[in-house]
Order: C-alpha cells, then structure tokens, then sequence
C-alpha cells in the first residue's frame, strides 16, 4: 500500500481514509531546552502540508523524529493507524518515511545513479549490485520528472541546485508513503523551484503525503492544502491554507504583529563616496563592473541565480581574485588584492556561506567576534582577554544576541543570532564599507526583521552597506539604490525612488 | 521542462586527462615505467624468476593492504596489523608444534587476528575511540606481548609440515609463488566485494560521508566494526605466510610492516580521509615500491637510499594527487 514513483499503478491504491501519518503528543527535550512539548500532527494521503515557525520552534527537531534521527520522549507516531516505533533512519525509510533535509545528503564521490538507489541497491541473483538496472532506472526516474542531468556524473561535481534535485529524486525512487521536504528551494533557481513544485504536486496525486518545511510565505502559499504553524515547541495552529493571510501566519509563527518588517530608522544616505570599483572583471565571471557606494547607505545588488552577485562580493573584498579594475575603499586603492588588505582598508564580507566560510562552529561566540580583531586586544603579543571579552559583550548587548554565555560554542546559536556574532565580528575591527551577501538566507521571519533592523542601524552609523540579494521584498525594503547584475554585467542602477519590480526583473534578465 | 546546463562540450575534458583522470591508468603507467627503466639498467630484472620472486615478496604487503585500504576507505585507520603479524606466529607455531596440525595452527591464528580485530573494531565503533590511538595502542601491546613472551629467542617450528612450508617456497605450476596466488585471490575477491557488493558500497559511502550514510539506513558502527575484523583477518594472513617464510615465530617479525603498507596504499591513492580510492590503486602501489625496491636493490643502492625515495615519492604522489583533486573541484 505505497507508491512507487518508477512504476505507479502497479501498487494497489492508497486507502484516502486512513492518516498517512498521525504523531500525538509529542515530547523532546535536550538538555536545558524543551524542544517539543505535547505536539499534534497529521498528515493525511494525497496532501501537501506546510510546516512553518521560526527557528527553535521545533519544526527540525519533529521532523527529525519522523526522519529516526531522534527518538522521543513522549508521544505516539502511528503510520496509517498502526502505531510504530522508528528508533533510527533504517526504520523510517522502512516505513517509507523520506526526508530530504536542507544540507545535502549525497555523497560526492559516489555517480548520481548510485546514490538515487543509496537507500537500496537493486540486487541480482547472485546478491551483487545489478548496475545495470541503476543506470537505468534512474534514467527513467529523471525522464518521468523532467530532470535533465546525466545519471553517470560524479555528484560533487554538479553545482548545490542540480544536487538537491538529486535529492529529490531520491525521495522518488523507492517507496514512499509520506515525503518531507527541508526548504527545499534554498538554493533552487525560478526555473528549479516551478520544477519541483510540478513533482511535489504529482507526489500529491499518487496518494503521497508531503510535509513542505519552509521559511517562505509565497512558496507555501502557492503549493501548501494545510499549514501548521509551531512555536517555541509548541502546536499553535493547523488550518486550511485558504483560511490564512500573510499576515496571520506571521502573526501564528511570531505569537505578534509584525507592521513593519523594514523599519527604516536612518537618515538619509551621505554622499561621500566610501567604495568606488571600476572596469572590475574576473576571469570566472565578472565583466566591466563599475559602481560606487557612498558613507550612510545601503546599496542592493540584486540578480538571478548566476548573476555574478557572490563572485562580485568577494572580488571586491579581494578573497577571490581579479584579472582587471582597480577597487578604492576610502579614497585608497585595495592593493595589494587581499583580505588582509581588504580588512585594513576598512572593507569586509558578510557570506552568504555562514558554516563553511563565516563559522567556526566549534568556538565559542566571543572567539567568533574577536577574531578580526585580535591585534587590538593585543598586549605584548599576547590578547587581553578581559578587554577582548568586554568588546564582545558590548556587541552582545548592543545587538540582543541571545547566548546563554560568551563562551557558547557558536554552532548552537540560531541562525539570526550567529549572523549578528559575525556582523559583531567586522563592526569590532571598525569597518567603512560591509558587503553582506544574502544576509537574511537560512533565517526565520522574526529573526530576518531584526537582521534588517541591523543592516539599516549599520548604514545608519555611517557605513556604507552593500547588499547582494536574491529576495526581491528584501532589496526594495531595505536599499537606497539598486544595481542590478546579468551574467557578471551591471545592468541598470536605479535608485529606490525610480525601481519597480518589473524595471529590476527586466533588468536582471538582461 | 528540463533542467539546464548539464555540462556542455566544451567542458568535457581531453580524453589524455580523462585517462589520467582514472587514478589506476595513472598509477599502471608508473609501474610500467619503474619496470622499463629497471629492465633497461638492471641485468636479470625482467626475468621470469626475478618478476615471480618480487610477486612473492608483495603478496604479505598486497594481502595486508586489502585490509589497510578498506579500513581506510571506510575513513578509519589501523595501524597494529605490523605487530598482528608477530603476535598471531605465536599461536601458530606453537599449536603446529603441538599437534602437527596446519589446519589447527592456522585455525588458532586466524581465531587470535579475529579477537583483536574484534577488540580494535569494538574500540573504534562502538567505544568511539579515535582509530589511530586504539591500533597505535594495541600495536604496543601485541608488540610487547609478544616481546614478554618469547624473550630474544625465537620459537622455531619444530613440525616443520611440507604444507607450511610450501607457504614460503611452494610455487603453482613451479612459476607463481602460492603466497602471491593467496594474495590475487584475495584481491579479486574483496575487490569485486567493494565494488559489487553492497556491502563494499556502504564502506564507501560510510567513509565518503558518516552522516549520510547513517540517513540512508546504514548501520555505520557495523560497517566500521567489520572492516577492523577484515584487515584483522587479512593481516593473520600475510602473518602465517610470514611465519612460514621465516620458520618461526619471534619479537621483531613484521617490525615496521604496517608503515610499508600504509605508504604503498596512500601511494596507491587510497584517501586517509575515507570514501576514496580502490583495491587496484593499492595493489599498483605496492607493486610500485615493490619493484622499486627490487631494482635499486640491482643497481647496488644501500637501503638507505631506497627508504629516502620512497618517502619522496610518496610525498610526490600524494601531492600530484591533490593537485589534480583541485584542479578537478575547480578550486
């Protein structure tokens, strides 16, 4: 009684009565955090079900349950009535629980075919692997959902898109009764994401339940049938999607309103000019980019996936190298072209890569902040901790972080949070010009306003903020000009004043 | 609607890279260079008896690095398998003392490489121990187990059974030694596991990527468990070969050997960071030294020398590697 994606039809239909999946009363705690507290969920057979809240609401830590990666303290999970016990992901899959969570799940060395069958190799007679049949069932799996990559390619060699519809696949390819999506879109392009909505929507009606995890209300109000909304671990609300608004879900996910996610506090920006790039080209991407961003304000980079956007953020704050222009930060020239110059000059990068490039997990908050910094602490060679750790709290103070302690290690801060230690890490060093590349990716409503709220207090001070988005709401709410990118090209420079949604999209389209 | 850009033409390597690309292919045209160059300047290198002879000598290393590259593979390490090979003589030779027995002898050997590779797998998987401390610990402790018990003599094998000695000096067909037909036959057989089988898979994907696997159902301690049990097992092998060779069993057997397999398995480009390389790679690697060894041997350089160009080439090797690993990330 399950649908196999490679071969539907063949299974006896789903029964539409029965729960796929109903989990009552849930309970998990870690230690010194409840992270769910008496949860209700239900998917039932052939509907998408959005499961919504900010981070720390608990959403990860229930589908990690579903997933076997967590057992439960509490509770009952009964799958089409039965009441089952999944102590690990062998026995969710069993169940035909798949769960495609946010980081990649692939592994790199292995082709595209084998790991769509990573769950369960097609055996032989003999009990060998049938390659055969891998190569090409999973031909056939990505004939049927129109996903065009070459099943024989190494998986790290494909770019993180084509990976997570891999991924997908993968979901696909055994049976499956109840398939959970992780923000799926996160790094998906427009084209990637009406893909993945058509399959989502087939999985639908064969009868699949799917949970849809994600951060994004337009998404989920395009695809969801029901939404949940959890909070601080708890079940607030499931509802219809027709019975919600924009603005009640906020309210569900927040337990407030939110009137006003861009508070504009600044004045208006300076004209001092605090960058000022010119004829810049790379050899990967860039070609002939020109711009100058002034003290006091905030400029937006906005651009489709492939745009050039990253390349553009860190060619300018001389991580990664150019072949031409030159790059003035304060009236003096970025040379030679390096961070370490970059970060004396006065220029620094907020990623949009926090883990690999921005994090170290490992260390704790005050070592995260301090660490561009270190050389101002210093006494004899030596850092001054006290001093190191009064500037660090100071930022803690300032920008609300919430840690339990300084000494935290980093990676158990909310995504909002670490994004403030690191902002905290560039202020410390007393920047001029700050490029933040995607600042919001990854972060719950609630947290996104306050992030903004601190870009705007950072142009605000006098910085000159230069922003590289993909989210349209967050470039016109936030910026004071906007640059638009195609193909490592500047393609239209307006200011806020004279952009519409329609001029940046023509725009960026080339 | 499709999904663009799967690599276009222009993207496609040379087939020259291709090939180079293929680690073994590289690796086969080293070993067929260190042959020719040898066969040019040594008199009686590429002779039938000096070629078997050679094969011989790497089939304690081929048979080892089965086990030292799955543990690898699996993104592990175990170095105790140079101080298995002395320990497991003892229970060897003595029981063949005892009873006469080579089935006994080896029975009881293969029994004592199985406990410890229970021991080290229990301690690494299940204990959660780092794989490099708990082999460097029980290659001490075998080491010197061995060393408390037999003293500066050595125990001889007093049964001195044809069949065990056939091990050292018996040759199939009067050409391959029977130590190198073990060692292909292993090979084969564990290399058609780790490609085949899905266990050989989930070794690999175990060691490609620990998390992943476990979301994919796999039991990763298991895995990891077994594969310390394997080399544990292969290392007795390559032990009672050795006893066989050496006609007995004492302190300083296999001192060093599990260096020499470590080299000839990174060289063969097996990755210590688990999930990459193959049995073939190892097996050329060891050939490679192997035959380097041999031929420098001919040419009448001291070991000293051999041991300082094995530790460039292997540093050579491994670098040219990365290179190409970054070239091919792009990076």
């Amino acid at each position: 009684m399950s649908v196999d994606f490679l071969h539907p039809g063949e299974g006896p239909a789903i029964d539409t009565n029965v729960s796929a999946l109903e989990m009552r009363g849930i309970g998990k705690r870690f230690p010194g955090v409840v992270a769910l507290d008496n949860v209700d969920f239900t998917l039932e057979p052939g509907k998408i079900h959005a499961l919504m809240g900010e981070n720390g609401a608990g959403k990860s830590t229930l589908i990690k349950i579903m997933a076997g990666v967590y057992g439960k303290d509490a509770g009952t999970v009964r799958m089409r009535g039965r009441e089952v016990d999944i102590k690990s992901p062998r026995d969710s899959l069993k169940e035909g629980i798949k769960v495609v969570f946010q980081e990649i799940a692939l592994i790199s060395e292995f082709t595209v075919a084998e790991n769509i069958f990573l769950e369960g190799y097609p055996i032989g007679r003999t009990g060998s692997i049938d390659w055969k049949k891998i190569r090409a069932d999973s031909a056939a799996l990505f004939n049927r959902i129109g996903f065009n990559v070459d099943p024989a390619a190494r998986t790290g060699s494909l770019p993180v898109s084509q990976q997570q519809m891999v991924e997908i696949a993968r979901a696909l390819a055994h049976e499956a009764r109840v398939v959970v999506m992780d923000e799926p879109t996160s790094s998906l392009t427009p084209n990637e994401v009406a893909l993945l909505f058509t399959v989502i929507r087939r999985l639908a009606s064969l009868g699949i339940a799917v949970v849809y995890v994600s951060h994004k209300l337009d998404e989920v109000f395009e695809i969801a049938d029901t939404v949940t909304v959890l909070r601080d671990g708890r079940h607030i609300s499931t509802k219809p999607i027709g019975e919600h608004t924009n603005d009640t879900l906020i309210q569900d996910m927040i337990g407030r309103r939110i009137d006003n996610l861009f508070p504009r506090q600044r004045g208006a920006a300076g004209s001092k000019v605090a960058l000022s790039v010119e004829k810049l080209s790379t050899a990967k991407k860039l070609i002939d980019v020109s711009f100058e961003a002034h003290a006091g304000e905030v400029l937006g980079f906005f651009g489709l996936m492939g745009a050039g956007r990253t390349e553009l953020a860190k060619a300018i704050v001389g991580y990664d190298p150019i072949i031409s222009g030159t790059i003035m930060v304060d009236g003096r020239r970025l040379a030679p072209h390096d961070t370490r110059t970059g970060v004396r000059l006065g220029i620094g990068l907020l990623t949009e890569d926090r883990k690999s490039e921005g994090l170290m997990g490992e260390l704790p908050v005050y070592q995260n902040a301090s660490l561009a910094s270190l050389g101002g602490f210093a006494r004899l060679g030596f850092v001054d901790k006290a001093k190191e750790h009064q500037a660090v709290q100071d930022y803690v103070d300032r920008f609300r972080i919430k840690t339990p302690s300084l000494f935290q290690q980093i990676k158990n801060l909310s995504g909002g949070n670490q994004q403030k230690v690191l902002i905290s890490r560039w202020l410390m060093r007393g920047l001029k010009v700050i490029v933040v590349d995607e600042p919001t990716r990854g972060i719950d409503v609630g947290a996104k306003s306050e992030i903004f709220a601190l870009i705007d207090r950072l142009a605000g001070e006098g910085l000159a903020v230069v922003m590289m988005t993909s989210e349209m709401p967050e470039l016109l709410g936030l910026a004071d000009r906007i640059a638009v990118m195609c193909e490592g090209r500047l393609t239209a420079v307006m200011s806020r004043e004279e952009a519409t949604q329609e001029k940046i999209l023509n725009a960026a389209i080339g | 609607m499709s999904l663009a850009s799967t690599a276009s033409a222009k993207d496609q390597p040379s087939l020259l890279a291709r090939l180079f690309a293929r680690q073994e292919l590289a690796l086969l045209v080293c070993l067929i260079l260190v042959l020719a160059f040898f066969s040019a300047t040594v008199e009686n290198f590429f002779s039938v008896r000096n070629m078997t002879n050679v094969l011989g000598q790497a089939s304690l290393a081929l048979t080892a690095g089965i086990g030292c590259a799955i543990v690898f593979i699996s993104g592990e390490v175990d170095i105790s398998i140079g101080s298995l090979l002395a320990t497991i003589a003892l229970p060897l030779i003595i029981i063949m003392n005892d009873t006469n027995s080579l089935l006994l002898g080896v029975s009881g050997a293969l029994l004592f490489g199985l406990i410890i590779g229970v021991v080290n797998g229990y301690l690494v998987a299940y204990a959660g121990i780092n794989s490099l401390i708990v082999t460097l610990g029980t290659m001490f402790i075998m080491r010197g187990g061995v060393y408390l018990y037999t003293g500066q003599r050595a125990i001889p094998d007093d049964a001195s059974l044809d069949s065990f000695i056939a091990l050292s000096d018996g040759r199939l067909f009067n050409i391959i030694p029977y130590s190198a037909v073990i060692a292909i036959v292993l090979l084969a057989a564990f290399g058609y596991m780790m490609q085949h089988r899905p266990f050989g898979r989930q070794i690999y994907a175990v060691g490609g990527n620990q998390e992943v696997a476990r979301l994919a159902g796999y039991d990763v301690r298991r895995v990891k468990f077994i594969c310390f049990i394997i080399s544990a097992l292969l290392a007795t092998v390559a032990g009672i070969i050795l006893a066989a060779r050496v006609g007995s069993a004492q302190h300083t057997a296999g001192l060093n050997f599990e260096f020499q397999v470590v080299a000839a398995t990174v060289l063969g480009g097996v990755s210590l960071a688990g999930g990459i390389g193959s049995l073939t790679g190892m097996a050329l690697g060891v050939l490679i030294l192997q035959f380097l060894s041999n031929g420098l041997r001919g040419l009448g350089l001291p070991t000293e020398w051999q041991l300082v160009i094995t530790g460039m080439i292997i540093i050579a090797a491994v670098a040219f590697d990365e290179a190409k690993r970054r070239r091919a990330n792009g990076g």
